[in-house]
Formats: structure tokens, sequence, C-alpha cells
């Protein structure tokens, strides 16, 4: 066992290890329950990272042990290039989440508890993207189902959460359940569980069976993007979570979707065998873009509209992914980054407001700019940031993106979504306008925020700044993570 | 004495012996409930440590391809009872669970006044069980099959004092008897053109009384299995018996039926094919109604009778798909469920006895707030019924891939509409699942605004919930040596 297993083992088991500790002595902890799980996760974070010299290096860590061997099933860990853009920002957010919450939650004696599904959460979706067999892909996947399902039904606002947990669950778990079958029938055509043997090639279905495979995929993992028709169950989650696990929803959770398509479809399948879906799933992602930016303008509730402002972005995602062109999938995985690092930064925003103001009615607010001043600095930085403003990094990423819609030669198509994301501009802006700045309603009193709330949100709006301004490495690393993909003529 | 002989019957007298003794000692010595708690589960453990020898021989024969160990009867041609080592596996399972709900009723029947029938009574249906599925013999079958049947009618009735226990009882007492002597019916009609009783029939044709006397043990068996339409007893009396008993019920006895159906039906040189087309279409009443009907529930217990009907329908489907399409797998797949569904009906029914014992609770609404005060229940009830609902890395998650995976594997039009019809039907069933661990852990709505106090829960009770909860996680995380275990359940199909 070298260095990298065990950088593998501690980036799953420090969270898991410490929660498990944290529910055992939940009532004891109080407010260090908070501490501990941030220092866990920036172990687990800090580990993630301690793999970029052997991926540079051109090391593949993995970690293979066999699990139920009469059945061909492995247990098998793995990080590589195409891992770790997610990994690390999954790892990052639940940090932020965490400290987040340290401001947000109130101490009672099961604070152990949601800190603990906050890092089980957490080891979900780094699970996820570092689980190289068909078994522990889905646990995870699961896993960070029935963690947040559990926190958004203990601790969610308003009495509608139980409705709003039971409708979170069943419908992403008819997207799981759409996804196993997918799973499912290549484990039947390969026999063995292992991403290996399907990478392998050595293999083959029958051409009916791989258009149902590839369609399940697409339509299973847009369930957890949210895309469009299938992202019913995001509006309703979002608003009544707590907010860490709201910036964990819309920050992490969706891009994992976005990393099962380039996972499962993208990598197994041959350009050629997915060149039909290209046009579905860019007319996907313009409906999901422009439907999710009218809704945004429609909605009142302040957390709401940033919620369907992510069905919009996923729309992005998926249009970038349909375009099957090199500018336009790498676009597609930046785009996950950096919109991770915006959304973090709008749902922090909107909570440090719920918070001040004990209002989240968008006619209710205004003129807070002069009350909060930092606040509204970083509510303008996260809605030109989310707007595409240069040189923040959706710039970056919706160039790439559009790019790539050029290139692919559907014109008209890259001509809709360009003039979509015209809507994106109009209601950030008029989010921001309408809270921070004209006339302050009658009665709106500002309250004291907690100190860890607003440094956290200012170390994200900086962290968005730098990103933007220095996108090289994140180039690099979604370009050795999807040449795999786009080696494969793309 | 070699192979077999009188030790083949060792666990099974250890049962049947225990009963008789436990029930002197209860009346002579006017033995307290947990003397007599404690003693039923030595017993239990006594048979369990009897079985392993017995396993093991009969393992080594069945690898080296030798007889299995057998005690022959005093007519020359059958066996008594065969060791066969997959029904020792089921066996096995039936005394665990049993001997855990001796451990949980020191408890948990202390307030009843019978106990002294109690513990005999709960010997005799594992002791019939166990000779149910060990015997080669039709007549015995049915012998056993009565045994393990009368003593469930009346421990369904334990509570006599409740109307509604005498009438579940009644009603399961007529229709289980209706159900028997269909059986005993097909074994005149299976003997009058034989003349043979000992499995498998010997003999070239099938003859138009075998084929009757074999669709009437399809009938008696699928009536005790409560395979729909012939599930109407099960509702009540898994509902309105104490909930120990429930769990013995639900996870192995009429589990046990199920097993026995198509060895039987196999056996009596039936075409596998035929049973399996029809476990099929069977599986997909059974799984639609028996979830429909669990949504509409508000009783927990009737809640888990009917998903217990729903996962028969589970194991039925697998069943079928293996005898229909020759996919050996996929009845390993259906007893893998088997057992691990028999470890996760119990502690959901267990835990569901623990908070009636407690806090009286019979509906869910009433569940609420569980998790304040009895929290250790709280997580085996929420651990047995995510297992339940499929959810991994939990011992359900793993059956469910397997029954999915050898679905999808004869590549037939009817496979992938089961395939569909089984998925939409755990999803239906997430719709009571998920609301009942939810009502778990949400708040309770206490009148004067305090939260209730932690109840403290009685050992005796507890760990047989902590052993059975841990099982369900660790089935679930390593299934290996419950795969070889279940293996040695499908090896029948084999030999036939």
């Amino acid at each position: 066992m070298n260095l990298n297993d065990i950088l593998l083992l501690v980036i799953l088991g420090a969270p898991l290890l410490t929660a498990v500790l944290l529910a055992l002595w939940s009532a004891r902890l109080g407010r260090a329950a908070g501490w501990i799980a941030a220092v866990s996760e920036a172990i687990s974070l800090t580990a993630a990272l301690a793999l970029l010299p052997a991926l540079y290096y051109n090391q593949a860590p993995m970690l293979s042990m066999a699990w139920i061997p009469t059945a061909g099933i492995e247990f098998n860990l793995q990080a590589d290039w195409l891992t770790l853009p997610f990994l690390v920002t999954e790892a990052a957010v639940t940090l932020v989440a965490i400290i987040y919450g340290w401001g947000y939650h109130h101490v009672d004696e099961r604070s152990g508890y949601f800190y603990a599904l906050l890092l089980i959460f957490g080891v979900g979706m780094s699970g996820t993207t570092m689980a190289d067999d068909m078994v522990l892909f889905y646990i995870f996947w699961e896993l960070m189902l029935v963690a947040s399902a559990a926190l958004i039904l203990i601790w969610g606002d308003g009495e509608r959460r139980g409705p709003v947990t039971l409708k979170y669950f069943i419908f992403t778990h008819v997207g799981s359940l759409i996804v196993l079958v997918g799973l499912l029938a290549l484990y039947d055509a390969t026999g063995s569980d292992a991403f290996a043997v399907l990478r392998a090639g050595q293999w083959t279905l029958a051409p009916g069976v791989m258009t149902m495979v590839i369609v399940l995929f697409l339509i299973g993992f847009s369930v957890k993007m949210a895309v469009f028709p299938v992202h019913l169950w995001l509006p309703d989650a979002h608003t009544v979570a707590p907010m860490p696990v709201t910036i964990m929803l819309a920050a992490a959770m969706l891009s994992m979707g976005t990393y099962g398509i380039l996972r499962f479809p993208f990598s197994i399948f041959t350009p050629a065998q997915m060149a039909p879906f290209a046009v579905p799933m860019m007319v996907m992602g313009i409906v999901s873009e422009i439907y999710g930016a009218l809704m945004a303008l429609a909605e009142r509730d302040v957390k709401r509209i940033i919620a369907y402002s992510s069905v919009s972005q996923m729309g992005y995602i998926m249009f970038g992914l349909g375009t099957m062109t090199h500018d336009g999938v790498v676009g597609a995985t930046l785009h996950v980054i950096y919109h991770a690092i915006v959304k973090a930064l709008l749902f922090m925003v909107v909570g440090l407001l719920i918070r001040a103001t004990d209002r989240r009615r968008i006619g209710e607010l205004g003129g807070l700019g002069g009350r909060m001043p930092l606040v509204a600095l970083c509510a303008v930085i996260g809605a030109l940031g989310i707007a595409g403003m240069p040189p923040l990094g959706i710039f970056n990423s919706e160039w790439m993106i559009f790019s790539g819609g050029f290139s692919s030669g559907h014109i008209g198509l890259a001509v809709a979504t360009l003039f979509g994301s015209l809507l994106t501009v109009v209601y950030a802006l008029w989010f921001v306008g309408r809270i921070f700045f004209g006339a302050r309603p009658e009665g709106l009193t500002v309250g004291k925020l907690p100190r860890t709330m607003v440094i956290t949100t200012v170390a994200v709006m900086i962290l968005l700044i730098i990103e933007g301004l220095l996108p090289a490495p994140l180039f690099i690393w979604a370009e050795h993570g999807l040449a795999s993909i786009l080696g494969g003529g793309l | 004495m070699t192979n077999g002989g009188v030790w083949v019957a060792l666990p099974l007298v250890c049962l049947t012996g225990g009963a008789f003794a436990l029930y002197l000692v209860a009346r002579l010595f006017r033995a307290s409930n947990t003397l007599l708690s404690t003693l039923a589960t030595v017993v239990f453990g006594a048979a369990l440590v009897l079985l392993l020898p017995l396993f093991a021989r009969s393992r080594a024969a069945a690898l080296h391809g030798t007889a299995l160990p057998v005690l022959a009867s005093i007519t020359p041609a059958g066996a008594f009872l065969r060791a066969d080592p997959g029904a020792l596996v089921l066996v096995a399972i039936a005394l665990g669970i049993g001997g855990s709900t001796a451990l949980y009723s020191g408890r948990y029947i202390a307030i009843d006044p019978r106990y002294a029938t109690y513990y005999p009574l709960l010997l005799l249906m594992v002791a019939g069980m166990m000779g149910m599925v060990m015997t080669t013999d039709l007549f015995n079958f049915y012998m056993f099959c009565e045994l393990m049947s009368i003593a469930a009618y009346v421990l369904v009735a334990f509570r006599r004092h409740t109307d509604t226990a005498i009438e579940a009882g009644f009603k399961y007492l007529i229709m289980g008897s209706v159900g028997t002597i269909i059986m005993l019916m097909g074994i005149a009609f299976i003997y009058r053109e034989t003349g043979q009783l000992t499995l498998p029939l010997s003999g070239a044709e099938l003859g138009p009384w075998q084929r009757a006397g074999s669709a009437c043990f399809v009938v008696g068996l699928g009536l005790k299995s409560a395979i729909v339409p012939l599930h109407t007893w099960l509702p009540d009396a898994y509902g309105r018996a104490p909930s120990s008993i429930s769990a013995v019920l639900a996870s192995v006895i009429s589990k046990s039926t199920l097993y026995m159906l198509p060895r039987i039906y196999l056996g009596l040189g039936m075409p596998a094919h035929d049973l399996g087309l029809m476990l099929i279409w069977l599986a997909f009443l059974n799984m639609t109604l028996g979830n429909a009907l669990a949504l509409m529930q508000t009783n927990t217990k009737r809640l888990l009778a009917y998903s217990s009907i729903a996962q028969t329908g589970y194991i039925m489907f697998s069943l079928g798909i293996g005898l229909r399409y020759d996919v050996p797998d996929a009845i390993q797949a259906a007893f893998f469920l088997l057992l691990t569904h028999a470890v996760m009906k119990a502690t959901a029914f267990l835990s569901k006895g623990v908070c009636h014992f407690y806090l009286g609770t019979t509906t869910v609404e009433e569940l609420r707030g569980t998790a304040v005060q009895l929290p250790l229940v709280a997580v085996t009830f929420s651990l047995a019924l995510g297992g339940l609902a499929g959810v991994p890395p939990l011992a359900g998650f793993v059956s469910k891939w397997f029954i999915l995976a050898q679905a999808l594997h004869p590549a037939e039009p009817l496979a992938y509409v089961g395939l569909i019809i089984f998925l939409l039907n755990s999803l239906l069933a997430l719709g009571y699942y998920l609301p009942l661990i939810a009502r778990l852990f949400t708040a309770p709505q206490s009148g004067d605004g305090r939260p209730p106090a932690r109840v403290a829960v009685s050992p005796w009770m507890a760990a047989p919930l902590i052993v059975t909860a841990a099982l369900i996680i660790a089935i679930g995380v390593s299934p290996g040596l419950w795969l070889t275990g279940v293996n040695w359940m499908a090896v029948f199909w084999q030999d036939m």
C-alpha cells in the first residue's frame, strides 16, 4: 500500500470516521462538532489535492480488492484527471458549507448529527467520483441522496419539509433506478462490475440495447443535473433545505450528473455511437437554460430565484456536452466548477439576507446596499459572475461552450443559446437591483450577522475572482481529464 | 450410522423435546417468563449447534457427490429426514430468528398472562418448519406442515383477550386448513396414480392424477406463502399477532413454503418452465397489489404485512425467471432475497414491537418522534425499512441488484416487462417506506410543548435488535458468506 492508496482511503475515511464519532458523542460535543467536522473535511480536501503530483507523474492512484468474487463484483477506488476537478470542487464546497454552518446552525444536542450528515453527504459525492466499479458507484450515489434527504427532513425550513423530502427522494431515486438499469445492462454484458473491464472494451452490446443504455444514462443523470423536464424536484428541495445543505446541493451535487454523463456514455461509447444524441442534448440544454431563467424572473422567493438559476445553468452544461466538440465538453466541465463557486456565493448571500432581515419575498426587500455593503458587494460580484461578465470565471466557460456550439455545425442552436444567455443577465441584475438598491420598504430591519458566515462568503467571492483571473490550471486539469474522451475524435 | 442415522434428527428432537420440557418446567415450577425465555433461547442455540456438524457432513457429501445423510423411515422406500445443505441453510436462519425472538420475548411477553404456552408453541412452530423442509416424503411433509401451521394459528391468536386476535387467528386457521387439506387431497391423487410418496417420484409418464395432485400443491403452498389472490389471511394474521410472532411468521414460516413450492413441484416430475411462467405472472400481482395496498395502510403492522406480500412477489419473480428461462443464478438471487428479507422483516417487526411495548403506538402517525424517545429502535427500524426499500449498502440493495441483473440476462420480452414492473414497484414502495422513516425522525407533537423523555429499552429486546440490524449492514457490505449459503439452497434445482 503506497502513499496514493492511503490518500484515497483518507479522502473517504477521514470524514466517514469523524461522522461516526460525531454521531456517537452528539449530545456532549455542542459547538465543537462543527469545528471537528471542518477539520476532517479539510483533511479530506488536502488529501484530494495531494493526489495532484501523482497525476502529474502519470501514476494512476488505484485501490482494488475482490468483494464478491462469485458475482464478479469488486471494490475499486481510483482517482484520475476526470475525477480530480469534481472531487476537489465537491470537497471544497463541503468545507465551505460546514464553516458557513457554524453561524447558520443553531447548536443543540442534535448538532453532532447535523455535521455528521453533512460529512456523509460529502463522502457520498467524493465516493461517487472515486468509485471504479458499478456497485460502489451506485452505493455512493445513493448515499448522497439518503444523507441529503435526511438533512432536509430534519433541519428543513417550514411545515412542508416532509412532502418536499419525499418528492426529492422519489424524483431523484427514479433517476438513480434508471441509471441502475443502464449499469446492470453493462454488468450483464461484461460479467464484471469493474470499470476497468468496461474501459478495456472486450465486450459487445446489441445495437438496440446500446441505444437503450445511452438513453437511460442520459435521462438518469439529467434528473440529478435537474435539466428542464426532470428538474421538478430542485426548486422545492433547494428552498426547504437548510442553507449549508442548499449550498452543497446546488454547488456540488448537481455536478454529479455531469460527472455521470462524462464517465458513462461519453467515456465508454464512441463519438459515432453518441452522435445521434447530440442535437437532443443541445435542444434540452437550450430549453432548460431559457426556462430556468424565465422562472427565475417570475419567482418572488429569493431562494427559489437562485434555485431556478441552477436549472438554467445546468442547461448550459447540457448544451456544452451535447455539442460533443472539444471546446464544448471542456467548457461544460469548467462550467461545473465555476458554477459551483458562483452558486455557493449566491446562496451564501441569500442565507445572509434571510438571516439579517428574516424576510425572503423579493417585494419585501430593497435598498439594503447601504446597510450591508459587504454582502451587497458579494451579491454584485456573484450576479455579475453568473451573468458571464469577464474576467469572472463563468465568462471563460461560457465562451468555450458557445464556441463549441458554433464549431459543432449547428449554428442555429448556438445562436439560440447565445441569446438565451441574455436572460441570465436580466434576472441576475434584477435580483441584485431589487434587493440592494432602490427604496427600502417600511419596517425592514437588519439584524447582526454571525462573523463566520460573512467571512466565508467573502472568501468564496475572492476565490471567484482569482479563479476568473487565473483559469489556466483548471483548463489544464479539465483537458487532461477529458483527454480520453476528446482523444476519441471529438 | 456412518452416514446419517439418528444424528440427522437431533436438531429436530432438540426442538420438540425442548418444547415439551419447557412446558413441564413452566407448569411444575411456575417458572418466570425470563427463565422460560432464556431456556427457549438455549434450546434454539443448542439446535443450531447440533445443526452445524450435520451441515458440515451434508456439505461434504454434496461436494463429493455421495449420498446425503438420511434418517430412514419405517417404510423401506423413502427417507424420513434428509440433511440437504440448502434446507439446512434455511433452517439455520429460522433457528437464528427463532432464538432472537425467544430472547426478545423475555421482556415483550412478560405482560401477557399465558407465557407458559408461548415458548413451547414457538419451538414447535420452528420444529414443524424444520421437518417440513428436511423431509423428502410427501406424507411427512404434510404432518410437519400441519405441526407448523397449528402452532402458528394458536400463536396468532395468542392475545386472546382482544377480539381482533381471535378473529385473525380463526381466519388464518380456516384458510390455512383449506390449504393443507387441498395438499392432502393432492397427496391422495398422487398416491393413487403412482403408489409413491417419496420425492423425487420415479417413473416416466405424467398421469392426469399426478398433474391434478401437483396443482393441489401449487394451490396449497401458494395459500401458505400468501401468493395473490390467496393472500387474504396474511394482513390480519401478521397485523394481529404479537410482533415477535409476526417477525417469525413473516421472515421464515411463510417463506419456507415458498421455498418448498418449486422443490415439490419439480420433485413431482412437473416441467419447470410452466411453473416459472405462472410464478412470473403471479409475481406481478403480488408486487403490485402488495405495494398498492401497503400505501393505503395506517396501521404499521398491516403495512409491514402488505410489504411482505410485495416482497414475496419479488422473490417469486426471480424464481420464475430462473425456472422459465433456465437461469440458475436467478434462483440464487431469489433465495438471497428470501434470506435478506427474513432478516430485514424480522428487524422491522421486532422494532415495531418495542415501539408498541413502550409507547403504545399502533398507527403510522403515532410513530412520530420515536427517535427522541427510543433512538436505538428508530435506527434499527429505519435500517430495516431502508433495507426493504433497497437502499445501498444495506442487504436489500444487494438482493435487488442480483435480481435485476438476472432479469436482464435471458433477453426475453417478458423478463424486460417484468423488470420495468419490478422497478415501478420499488418506487411505489418508497411511497410508504420513506414516510414511515420520516415519521420516526420528525419532532413529536407534544401537548405541553416539552420534548418527551427518553425511554430505556430493556436489554432483552435491545440485544436481538442490535444483532439483526447489524446483520442487515453486514450482509449488505459483505454478502460473500450468504451467497455461499444461497448457492446451496439453489442446488436442488440441478438435481431435478
